[in-house]
C-alpha cells in the first residue's frame, strides 16, 4: 500500500477514551501505520510495536492494538472490517501470519464439530440397525408357539383377504395328501391353496405353507410340489418366517419412529407373505427339505425337475425365484448332493397329475 | 448502492409501530404480514428475495430467497413504493409486546448482526442477509442459535425486539455477561461467546440456565428484556390446557417454581 492509495477506513479507540470510538483512516508508510482520525491529530505507529489479531463475529474483523504513551495502561486499538484490509495485509503480511492461522483453526473446529455433531445421530441410527439382526435373533428363541401360530394366522388372513382359496377339488385333495406324506409322525402342518397367477409358495410361522394354484398347475408331477412343500416346510422348520418377521417389525418400528410417521405401521403386516430370506437360509431350506424327501421316500429329482424347469422356461424370473437367489448354484449343489447320498429307495406318491392340472387350467367359472 | 433516506415515527408504548414517511420515488423495505396500514399513492409490490439490488438474475434470487427461508422468514419481502407527488406515509407494526429500534446503518459502520427474527423494515437498499455462527458452543448455547441475520447497506433500518430494549456501547475489552435469549443484535466487532455459568449449584438452582451469553466490546449491542419464547413459555404454562392455575390467584406452590431447574429461557 503506498501512500498514494485511499486510505482504508477504520475505528480509532484511543487509549483512556470513550467506549464509542473516532472514525478514522488508515495508510502503511514506509514500515509504519499511519492513523489520521478524523478529529484528532495524526499518530505514526511503528509496525513493530503493533500485534494484529481477529476479533468480532465469526472473526469478521481485526483489532489493531499497540502500547499507549509511557505510564498509561491501556492500549489503543483500531478495528478494521476484514473486507477493507487487503490493502494493509499486502503491505505487511508477517503482521498477519498469527492471526490469520487462528482463524484458520477456529473455523476448522467449527467445521469439525458440525460433522461431530451431525455424526451423533447417524450413529445412533447405524447403531440401531445393527442390532436389530442380534436382537431378533435373541427375540425369535422366546417366543412362545401360541404366539407363533397367531402371527401365522395373521399371516394367512391377509393371504386370504388379497385374493380367492381353493379349499376343495382334485388339487387340493392332491395338496394335502402331498402335505400328509411329507409330514413326520406328530407335526401340524396347515396347507393352504391360493388361486393366484404367479409361481410361488411361502411358509408363514405356525407350520402354515401356502401354495399359489400357479405353482401346482406348473409342476409336472407330485414328486415336484412335494420338492417345493419339503422346502418350504424347512423354512417353517428353521423358523425362518418368524425369524424375518421378527427382524422387520424391528426395522419398520425404527424408521417409522425416525420419520415420525407411524401410518405405514399398519400395512406392513400385509407384506409378511413376501418375506425374503437370505442365501443362507435357502441353503439351509434346500439341506433340510432334501432329508425330509429321503425320509419320506420321495424321489428327490423331482425338486430338482422343477427347478430346473422354473430357471430355463421363464429367465424373466418367476415370483419363486426371484425370493430364491442364485438358483443354478442351487441346483448344482442339490444335484451334488443327492449323488452324494441317493438315499433308499423312492416310492412314487401316487398321484396322477393330469386332473389336478385339468383342475387348476379348467373353464373359467369353475 | 443509493440509500433512500426515510423520516419516520415511532407511536405507541409496549406495543409499537413506527410510521414511516417517503418522498416521491422513495421506497421502503417491510417484512411480509408486518404492514399496519398505508396512504393513497403508496404501490407495493412484492419481491422474491430480499429487496437489496445487488442480487441480480434468477440464481441471485434464489440464493437471497433462499436465505430467507433459513432465517424462518417468509420467501417474499414487499417494497412500499411512493409513486405520488407529495410525501406519503406507511406504517409497521411490530408482531408482540417489546419495542421498535431505528437504527441507521451509516452510523454503525454499514453492518449489523441481529437475532434471525428482529427484521422489521427498512429502506430501500438495505440487504437482509444471514450470518452462520460459526462457534459452536455459541450455537447451541448462546440462546440465538447458528443462523442470524446480517443488515447491510447506510440507510434506516428498524428491528424490533420483546420486551424494553436496551441499547449499550461496550468499550475496548469490556464485557457484559446476558442471559441467553436476550441478545438482539450487535456490531460485527463485538465479540459474541459464551461462558459456563461456573458453579453447578447456580446452573441447576440460579434460573438462568448453564451458559451467559458474553458480549465482548468494542461496540454497540442492543439487549432485551423479555424474549418472545420467554414469554410464550409463560402464557402457556398459565394457561389452563398445561394445568398451570387456571384460578386467579397463584397455586399454593407457585413461587417454589421447580419447573425451572435448568433454566427455561428457550
Amino acid at each position: 500500500m503506498s501512500p498514494g492509495e485511499a486510505p482504508l477506513p477504520a475505528r480509532f479507540y484511543p487509549a483512556g477514551g470513550d467506549a464509542h470510538g473516532h472514525p478514522a483512516r488508515l495508510a502503511w508508510d514506509d514500515g509504519m501505520l499511519l492513523v489520521q482520525p478524523e478529529d484528532s491529530p495524526a499518530l505514526r505507529v511503528p509496525a513493530s510495536q503493533l500485534r494484529i489479531e481477529p476479533r468480532g463475529f465469526n472473526h469478521s474483523q481485526w483489532a489493531i492494538a499497540w502500547a499507549g504513551e509511557e505510564g498509561a495502561t491501556h492500549t489503543h486499538l483500531l478495528i478494521v472490517d476484514d473486507a477493507r484490509i487487503a490493502p494493509l495485509r499486502a503491505a505487511a503480511p508477517a503482521l498477519f501470519a498469527a492471526g490469520d492461522t487462528t482463524r484458520r483453526h477456529s473455523h476448522r473446529r467449527f467445521r469439525v464439530g458440525i460433522v461431530l455433531l451431525a455424526a451423533i445421530p447417524l450413529a445412533f441410527v447405524g447403531a440401531l440397525l445393527l442390532s436389530v439382526e442380534p436382537l431378533a435373533e435373541r427375540l425369535v428363541d422366546h417366543i412362545p408357539p401360541g404366539v407363533e401360530q397367531q402371527i401365522g394366522e395373521a399371516v394367512l388372513a391377509h393371504t386370504r383377504a388379497a385374493g380367492p382359496m381353493i379349499t376343495e377339488g382334485p388339487a387340493f385333495d392332491a395338496l394335502q395328501a402331498i402335505g400328509k406324506r411329507l409330514a413326520r409322525p406328530g407335526e401340524v402342518l396347515h396347507f393352504h391353496l391360493a388361486a393366484r397367477p404367479e409361481l410361488n409358495a411361502f411358509a408363514a410361522p405356525g407350520g402354515i405353507v401356502v401354495v399359489h394354484s400357479a405353482l401346482m398347475a406348473g409342476a409336472g408331477s407330485a414328486e415336484e410340489v412335494a420338492g417345493v412343500l419339503a422346502h418350504e416346510i424347512a423354512h417353517v422348520e428353521l423358523r425362518h418366517s418368524l425369524r424375518q418377521i421378527v427382524k422387520s417389525a424391528g426395522l419398520r418400528i425404527i424408521l417409522t419412529g425416525l420419520s415420525g410417521d407411524y401410518a405405514p405401521l399398519g400395512g406392513w403386516a400385509a407384506q409378511l407373505g413376501e418375506l425374503k430370506f437370505s442365501r443362507d437360509a435357502e441353503r439351509a431350506a434346500d439341506a433340510r427339505g432334501l432329508e425330509r424327501l429321503k425320509e419320506a421316500r420321495i424321489d428327490p429329482m423331482g425338486m430338482l425337475r422343477f427347478f430346473e424347469t422354473l430357471a430355463v422356461n421363464t429367465p424373466s424370473g418367476p415370483a419363486l425365484l426371484s425370493t430364491h437367489p442364485a438358483t443354478a448354484e442351487r441346483i448344482d449343489s442339490l444335484k451334488a448332493a443327492i449323488a452324494a447320498a441317493p438315499g433308499a429307495p423312492a416310492q412314487s406318491i401316487g398321484i396322477d397329475w393330469e386332473p389336478v392340472k385339468n383342475d387348476l387350467n379348467g373353464p373359467p367359472g369353475k | 448502492m443509493t440509500m433512500d433516506v426515510v423520516d419516520y415515527e415511532i407511536f405507541g408504548n409496549e406495543m409499537q409501530y413506527v410510521e414511516v414517511e417517503l418522498d416521491p420515488g422513495e421506497a421502503a423495505i417491510g417484512e411480509a404480514g408486518v404492514m399496519m396500514y398505508m396512504q393513497d399513492g403508496i404501490a407495493m409490490d412484492t419481491l422474491f428475495g430480499d429487496g437489496s439490488q445487488q442480487q441480480s438474475g434468477l440464481f441471485g434470487k434464489l440464493m437471497g430467497a433462499g436465505k430467507r427461508l433459513l432465517t424462518g422468514e417468509s420467501l417474499f419481502t414487499t417494497v412500499y413504493h411512493n409513486e405520488s407527488s407529495g410525501k406519503r406515509r406507511v406504517a409497521f407494526a411490530a408482531p408482540y409486546p417489546g419495542k421498535i429500534v431505528p437504527v441507521n446503518l451509516s452510523q454503525l459502520g454499514g453492518t449489523l448482526i441481529c437475532q434471525k427474527d428482529s427484521f422489521l423494515a427498512a429502506a430501500k437498499g438495505v440487504s437482509l442477509g444471514i450470518a452462520f455462527q460459526k462457534k459452536l458452543g455459541v450455537g447451541l448455547f448462546g440462546g440465538e442459535g447458528f443462523i442470524m441475520q446480517k443488515l447491510d447497506g447506510d440507510g434506516m433500518a428498524f428491528i424490533h425486539a420483546g420486551g424494553t430494549l436496551l441499547e449499550k456501547t461496550l468499550a475496548p475489552g469490556e464485557t457484559l455477561r446476558v442471559d441467553t435469549g436476550c441478545v438482539v443484535a450487535f456490531q460485527p466487532s463485538v465479540d459474541f461467546d459464551i461462558q459456563y455459568a461456573g458453579k453447578i449449584k447456580t446452573a441447576l438452582f440460579g434460573g438462568e440456565g448453564l451458559f451467559f451469553a458474553t458480549l465482548r466490546g468494542p461496540g454497540r449491542i442492543w439487549l432485551q428484556s423479555l424474549p418472545l419464547s420467554r414469554l410464550a413459555d409463560r402464557i402457556v404454562m398459565a394457561s389452563r390446557m398445561a394445568g398451570g392455575g387456571g384460578k386467579e390467584s397463584g397455586s399454593l406452590l407457585g413461587g417454589i417454581g421447580l419447573g425451572s431447574l435448568l433454566g427455561d429461557d428457550e
